[in-house]
Formats: C-alpha cells, sequence, structure tokens
C-alpha cells in the first residue's frame, strides 16, 4: 500500500448545516484501521470520491469521540460536490490524519477564547468538543462565532446545545443585514463582536479560524485585549494535494502549511511572507 | 581516485548481458524524430548509444517519476468501492551514460521524497537503478553546473563513473551496486591513464566555472529576505506561465492528483507532473488564489529552488543542466537571472531589501 492509497470509509450520516454546507459523519470499513485510528484537534485529511478525486478538509469531530470522523464542506468544487452527491452508506476515501495539532496539554489548566467565522467554525469545533469532553480540565471557555446571515451559521443544534451550558460563555454574531426578525445575538461583523463581548486575556488562549478578512481585522482586537501573539492559535489552509509535503502546493515561503501546520501562532504567521 | 580501466568490448558485453537478462538499459540515444536531439532511451547494444552529442532533451526524471502515473486503480461495486494497489518494486534497471547534472539531480530529490513521509514509488525505482554516470563534454555557454556545487566531474549519486579513455573508459567505483554491475570486469589503470582521468575531470570543471560564479550560502537566506523586493516583477516580465522550464527540470518535482475514469464504474488515481508556474497551480476552490500575477508565481519557482529547499534540506534545488534557459519560449534565462540575483546581493548585502 503506497502512500498515497486511501482508507475506505462508510456514510454513517449526513447533516446539512446550511443550504451548501454539509456535515458527514464517516466510519472506517475495516475494524483494524477504525481501532488503529488515533489524531488530534487541529490535524487534516484527504477525502476522496472515487472517479472525481481528493479534497482537504480538517476533521472537524473531536478525538474524544471515537468510532467515527467527521468533515464539513461547502459544495464549491468538483469533489465537494460529489461528495454532496453521496448518499448514506456511500463509501469515500480518506487519508490521515496529517499535519500538527492545538497544543491541547498546554492549555490545560487556562481558559480558552474560541473565534470563528463561518464554516471556519469547523477546525475550531473539534477543538470546542475536545475541551469540553475534559471540560474539568480547564477553566473558563469563550465560544464567539459569528456568520454572514442566520442562514449560514453552521452546527446549530450544537449552537443551541452551548448556549444552554452554564459552563460556556457563547456569543454568537451575524453581519448587519443578515438578521432574522426573531434573532436574539449580537448583529455585528465578528471582531466587533469579540471587542463587544470579551474582556479579559490573562491566562487565556485565543484560537480563531475563518475568512483571511475576520482574522485580519480581529487580530488587533485581540491585541488590545493584551493577547500575546504567542497565544494566538489559528489555522491555515491552502490548496493541496498529497498533503505529506512532496506535491509542492501548499507553501508560503519556506512553511509548508500541510506538514509545519495547519496550526500556527499569529506570532508564526507575522514572520512568514504574506502570500496566503 | 582509483580507476579501472575497461575496454569498448567489455562495456559492450555488459550491456549485451545486461539486456539478455531482461535488464533495461536507458542511455542517450539520437532522438526518433529529430536526429540532431539526443533522448534517454531504452538501448539494446552499447552501439545504440549516442555519448557526448549534446544535453539529452529530457532529465532522467521521468524513469522515476513518470509524467503520468497510476497510485491505485478503483472500481466501484455493490458494495462500495474496491481498491487494487500498484506494486512499489520496480525491475532493475540501468542507467548507462547519463550526465552529472541528471544524476545528482535524483539524490536531491530523495530529500523532500523521503522527509517524514517516504515516497515508495520513488525509492521503488531508485533502489531498483544502478547508474553509470559519463564525464560530460557537451557543456555550453548555458551550463552552471558548478555554480550550484556540482559539476561535469561530479560522481555524486553515481554507482559507476567513466571518464573516456583511448580505446574505453576509466571507471571509478563508487557503490556496492557499481562493484556489483562491473563483475570483476576491468583491469587496474596505470598511473598515466589515472592522471590523465584527473586532468580531463578538471579541465571540464574549468569549461563550466567560467559561466556563473558558485552560489554562495548566504545566497538562500538572502533571497527569502527579499521576497517582497520589487525586482520580481521586472525579472518575471519575460515567463508566459508556461511551466515547459518545469517539466524539463531535472529536480523540478511538484505533482497534481487526479481521478481518470475508464469507465463509469472504473478508473485510476494518477499523480502527474505539474508546475508552480500556472495560474492554477494554487487557486482554491473559493476563487482566491494566494498567487496571483506570474511575477509572484517566478518568484516561488526561484525562491524554493535557491532559498526553501536550501534552507529544508540543505541543498540547492537546481543542478545547473540549463534546459529551462534553453527551452523558454519567452527567452528567461536561469543563470542571467542568477548572475543579477547575485549582483544585488553582493553589493547590497542588506540594503537592497526594500
Amino acid at each position: 500500500m503506497n502512500l498515497y492509497q486511501p482508507h475506505l470509509m462508510r456514510i454513517r450520516e449526513i447533516t446539512d448545516e446550511t443550504a451548501d454546507t454539509r456535515t458527514l459523519r464517516l466510519e472506517f470499513k475495516d475494524p483494524g484501521v477504525a481501532e488503529q485510528f488515533q489524531f488530534s484537534a487541529g490535524q487534516f485529511g484527504e477525502y476522496s470520491v472515487f472517479g472525481e478525486g481528493e479534497s482537504t478538509f480538517c476533521i472537524a469531530s473531536p478525538p474524544t469521540r471515537r468510532g467515527y470522523i467527521e468533515c464539513s464542506f461547502k459544495a464549491t468544487g468538483k469533489v465537494t460536490q460529489a461528495l454532496r452527491r453521496l448518499a448514506v452508506g456511500d463509501t469515500v476515501g480518506f487519508r490521515g490524519p496529517y499535519g500538527n495539532s492545538f497544543p491541547l496539554d498546554e492549555m490545560k489548566g487556562q481558559s480558552i477564547l474560541f473565534i470563528a467565522g463561518g464554516i471556519g467554525l469547523a477546525p475550531v469545533r473539534c477543538l470546542i468538543w475536545n475541551v469540553l469532553d475534559l471540560r474539568d480540565q480547564f477553566k473558563d471557555v469563550t465560544i464567539v462565532y459569528g456568520a454572514r446571515s442566520v442562514n449560514d451559521l453552521v452546527y446549530k443544534r450544537e449552537l443551541e446545545e452551548w448556549s444552554q451550558r452554564s459552563d460556556i460563555k457563547l456569543c454568537l454574531a451575524v453581519d448587519p443585514g443578515g438578521q432574522t426578525p426573531d434573532w436574539k445575538g449580537l448583529v455585528a461583523l465578528t471582531p466587533n463582536a469579540v471587542q463587544q463581548s470579551v474582556t479579559a486575556s490573562e491566562n487565556t488562549f485565543a484560537v480563531i479560524c475563518g475568512p483571511p478578512i475576520m482574522i485580519k481585522f480581529t487580530l488587533p482586537v485581540l491585541d488590545k485585549l493584551g493577547f500575546p501573539a504567542e497565544r494566538i492559535y489559528t489555522t491555515l489552509e491552502n490548496r493541496m494535494k498529497c498533503g505529506l509535503g512532496k506535491c509542492g502546493r501548499c507553501n508560503i515561503g519556506s512553511t509548508y502549511v500541510c506538514k509545519d501546520g495547519p496550526v500556527f501562532t499569529a506570532a508564526e504567521i507575522k514572520k512568514m511572507p504574506q502570500e496566503f | 581516485m582509483m580507476y579501472r580501466f575497461l575496454t569498448h568490448e567489455e562495456l559492450a558485453s555488459l550491456v549485451a548481458e545486461l539486456v539478455a537478462s531482461g535488464t533495461r538499459v536507458i542511455a542517450p540515444v539520437r532522438a526518433k524524430d529529430d536526429a540532431s536531439q539526443i533522448d534517454y532511451l531504452p538501448i539494446r547494444k552499447l552501439e545504440d548509444a549516442a555519448f557526448g552529442v549534446r544535453l539529452p532533451r529530457r532529465s532522467l526524471k521521468e524513469f522515476f517519476l513518470p509524467p503520468t502515473e497510476v497510485l491505485l486503480y478503483y472500481k466501484q461495486t455493490k458494495d462500495g468501492v474496491e481498491i487494487r494497489e500498484v506494486p512499489t518494486e520496480a525491475p532493475p534497471q540501468v542507467i548507462l551514460g547519463a550526465t552529472s547534472c541528471d544524476v545528482a539531480a535524483l539524490e536531491v530529490v530523495d530529500k523532500v521524497m523521503g522527509w517524514g513521509y517516504r515516497d515508495e514509488l520513488w525509492f521503488g525505482r531508485r533502489e531498483a537503478t544502478t547508474i553509470v554516470t559519463l564525464l560530460c563534454s557537451m557543456m555550453d555557454s548555458t551550463c552552471f553546473c558548478t555554480a550550484v556545487g556540482l559539476g561535469p566531474d561530479s560522481a555524486r549519486a553515481s554507482d559507476l563513473y567513466l571518464v573516456p579513455v583511448e580505446g574505453g573508459y576509466l571507471a571509478q567505483v563508487l557503490t556496492p551496486k557499481g562493484e556489483a554491475l562491473l563483475e570483476g570486469r576491468g583491469a587496474a589503470a596505470s598511473e598515466a591513464l589515472q592522471a590523465s582521468a584527473e586532468a580531463a575531470r578538471s579541465e571540464a570543471r574549468k569549461k563550466v566555472e567560467v559561466n556563473l560564479p558558485t552560489i554562495p550560502a548566504e545566497f538562500s537566506g538572502w533571497l527569502s529576505q527579499n521576497f517582497d523586493n520589487p525586482f520580481w516583477k521586472t525579472l518575471a516580465l519575460r515567463c508566459h506561465g508556461c511551466g515547459a522550464c518545469a517539466a524539463l527540470c531535472p529536480t523540478c518535482h511538484c505533482f497534481d492528483m487526479v481521478d481518470e475514469h475508464d469507465s463509469a464504474e472504473s478508473g485510476a488515481r494518477r499523480r502527474n507532473w505539474d508546475s508552480c508556474q500556472t495560474s492554477k497551480f494554487t487557486v482554491h476552490s473559493s476563487g482566491h488564489n494566494p498567487r496571483q500575477s506570474q511575477s509572484e508565481r517566478f518568484r516561488q519557482r526561484m525562491q524554493h529552488k535557491f532559498s526553501i529547499y536550501p534552507s529544508r534540506f540543505g541543498e540547492i534545488l537546481c543542478t545547473g543542466c540549463g534546459r529551462c534557459s534553453r527551452i523558454c519560449p519567452g527567452g528567461m534565462d536561469l543563470p542571467e537571472v542568477l548572475g543579477k540575483l547575485l549582483a544585488l546581493a553582493g553589493n547590497k548585502p542588506e540594503g537592497s531589501a526594500q
């Protein structure tokens, strides 16, 4: 078996998050592979539809839930559109896990501020559930999640669940114009939502993922709140093919996003050439 | 350095035996479509080879990383998908009379192919191959192998290195594979003959050395510091983004992975050569492209070869063969660009950053 050969997985469950975003719950067909499979929050994989090709997504479910993995994707390209045509029981390919992960051990005993925009919640959600499944090992958990409109919020059932929990501070926001009459969250761009809802940075890690424009305008807010760049984590995405440092596609300067990342601190990103 | 003297007849019998045993022997031969050109192709006897005519049109890359290669076969079935694996072991092959630039490139690319994850398809072919390099006499004004730490006399990545002499070759054995290939052929060479081989190698070096000075180790760091320097825009003006340079480059190894149907139910996943010079190489499905302009793509090629690869793997990702310059439809000339950059780096080591 060469390193480009995927494992086979069966689609166990399909959840439509929004009109164009879907989550697949996948299980390995080979029980031996299922037994052996391990990953850490932040890692990614190459998912494939045979006859269409492979696509790169993070693993959106936490490593604390055994027996399956989930991926969330927007149907925009050839492979994602093909993935969308598949039904429960159908077969997909999976290679991974690849890349580095969030420093969970370092985060233990500390507070965590999660900030996500749009489908950027997927990699953050993996870490959120990882932390919630080990809730007593962390201090305050704050989640600021923004989307273009109410319809664009993903993982709605989980947002509802998080909003009910007393051990999470959840702040939801939609961009101005994206609200519905019964919307109870903030109407603000995500950076402004962070500004309005976050006050402290002591003993806190920030984990942020979303569109580049959102990250760009949120970093100064975090800076003002006193977050050192070394304690702000994000995950980068670049077009990839192999996912393992061979195909030469995901470089940002001398950084291979697939192998050095996808998780980086804001301090590391500042040092990279601005080509992403 | 110890050489063994090998007569023409001995080399010819070696080739004949290899071919008879089913081993593929690849050597420079006259191109089938153009007798003035040379290609690396399988030969059946030594007389098929055309040594010392001119640099082959393409490097040895295709014998280790084919232009298109099956990674797996798939078939849709009632219960899902069946995958048929492809073998990672390769049949034995011998490369005879290749140039130092093409041979050394294999060891340079080994670094990335073995980085973290081992590419068994690449290494399967590497391990099954015995390489006999021949002292290059075909250098022209575009060659710059000596500038990247190699040379026409370099035996890097070779199992045997041959120096042509009257009546045959002086063979330098470099590895057990090379020793096994010779199987005791060849006689001890006289001291005078050995000295003449050394002299021929050093003469060959001098012919290339005049083309471009050796690239200093600090160049890698200087290039990364000058990532945002506006000179990239000027340097890339003649680049059309066709990617011919990458196709001919012995060290360019970037690839694409695609599925190709042969029926509605079955097909193959393949990897195909690709090039960072094309506009779609990095485009995201959202439409966002981190490298939008040709100058950014040209910068990537230069940075990858002369800064990124050296900083990650301690090697320049270029062996100075000059094929990119000879093929470029826009007249982009790598030694010329390197010459300009080296002058800038030398003249203003820090100040030229902005």
